[in-house]
């Protein structure tokens, strides 16, 4: 038994990876929709972009989903 | 309701599974719940677009049909305004068309009743799981997108060293160039994994969240699990268009370049053209 299996380090270790994995990508998205809210407010005819929004939304949630992931690969 | 009904039943906790288990072996090959349920979902597909395929009519009449017509519209818009050239663009909205169908309907296929911990197979694990929810599908996909692409681009660029040559923006002997177009090369391989690893997660991930609160709400999980399967029928569409698009813009990104390196037009004295037509490095007038 080693000192990380008694400790239960695997835990903390496993809560620390989701709680801070997840504060970038939220920040992210928040600038995402922020300023296309705020491009839509000044030009209502940017509402045209939505489709390209989203696909930057995707791509910064890939980052999430990965902290999220790598919590099933430690043991 | 048979998540519902079998977690009363089961003993504590979800049961989530991130990587496929085996169902039965063929002559010592494993084959795994998610490759049987990708062969059912690519037959099922086969035969309804083949079925839509002989229905579609020159006036639109409207139900399943024209819905599969507003798709197929959609993705070709997408594809031919994303290259310079319509007439290289059009080339490729077939291949662009299925990949968004196939990883549409796999993925809304993944969510209905039967599969995942319904039926259990001889040995204890479930029978069906979706196929785009499985590290390994995905990857499959991925792999085959780029391998496309990249034979696409090599093609259109007229060989490999011309492809090659794209990455560097200045003279390849001039050091910092020269490292610039060794990180372009690096990034473009890691576009693979990226693809394929944003489909496997977001599906496999909401299959988490469903069956979480299908736990919490012992009887009451149809209710429960309600909201997150509508939103997973959002992210089965998003995420076919998002691979789509992307792999689109990673064949315009390498086919415009080329053709930015074609001669531009004279425009000086005697050549600006009088007409709305363009004339292009070839000499052919096009509108």
């Amino acid at each position: 038994m080693t000192f990380a299996d008694t400790t239960g380090l695997v835990i903390i270790g496993k809560g620390l990876m989701i709680g801070l994995g997840f504060i970038g990508p939220a920040i992210g998205l928040g600038l995402i929709g922020g300023s296309y809210l705020s491009a839509v407010g000044r030009n209502p005819e940017a509402s045209k972009f939505f489709g390209q929004a989203l696909i930057f939304v995707a791509i910064v949630e890939l980052f999430g989903l990965l902290a999220f992931a790598s919590t099933f690969i430690v043991k | 309701m048979i998540t519902g009904l079998m977690s009363h039943f089961a003993e504590s906790g979800p049961a989530v599974h991130i990587a496929p288990a085996g169902v039965f072996t063929v002559d010592g090959f494993t084959i795994t719940n998610s490759i049987l349920y990708g062969w059912i979902t690519a037959l099922f597909i086969i035969i309804l677009m083949v079925w839509v395929a002989h229905r579609v009519t020159v006036k639109p009449k409207g139900g399943f049909v024209q819905i599969v017509e507003i798709g197929v519209d959609f993705i070709t818009d997408l594809v031919e305004n994303a290259f310079d050239n319509k007439e290289i663009g059009r080339k490729y909205v077939p291949l662009f068309v299925t990949i968004f169908f196939f990883i549409f309907l796999t993925n809304l296929l993944g969510l209905l009743p039967f599969v995942g911990e319904g039926f259990k197979s001889s040995n204890g694990n479930p029978l069906l799981r979706p196929f785009t929810g499985d590290l390994n599908g995905t990857l499959g996909l991925g792999l085959v997108t780029m391998l496309i692409v990249y034979y696409a681009s090599i093609r259109e660029a007229g060989g490999v060293m011309k492809y090659l040559r794209h990455f560097f923006i200045g003279s390849p002997k001039n050091p910092l160039y020269f490292l610039i177009g060794l990180l372009e090369m690096l990034t473009d391989l890691t576009r693979v994994l990226s693809l394929s690893l944003r489909l496997f997660l977001n599906i496999a991930i909401g299959e988490i969240v469903i069956a979480v609160f299908s736990y919490l709400g012992h009887i009451a999980a149809p209710i429960t699990a309600l909201p997150f399967t509508m939103l997973e029928i959002l992210v089965a569409g998003l995420q076919a268009y998002i691979f789509t698009i992307l792999s689109t813009m990673y064949l315009a990104i390498a086919v415009n370049h080329n053709e930015e390196h074609a001669a531009e037009p004279d425009l000086t004295e005697g050549g600006v053209p009088e007409t709305m037509e363009r004339v292009n490095a070839a000499g052919n007038v096009h509108g």
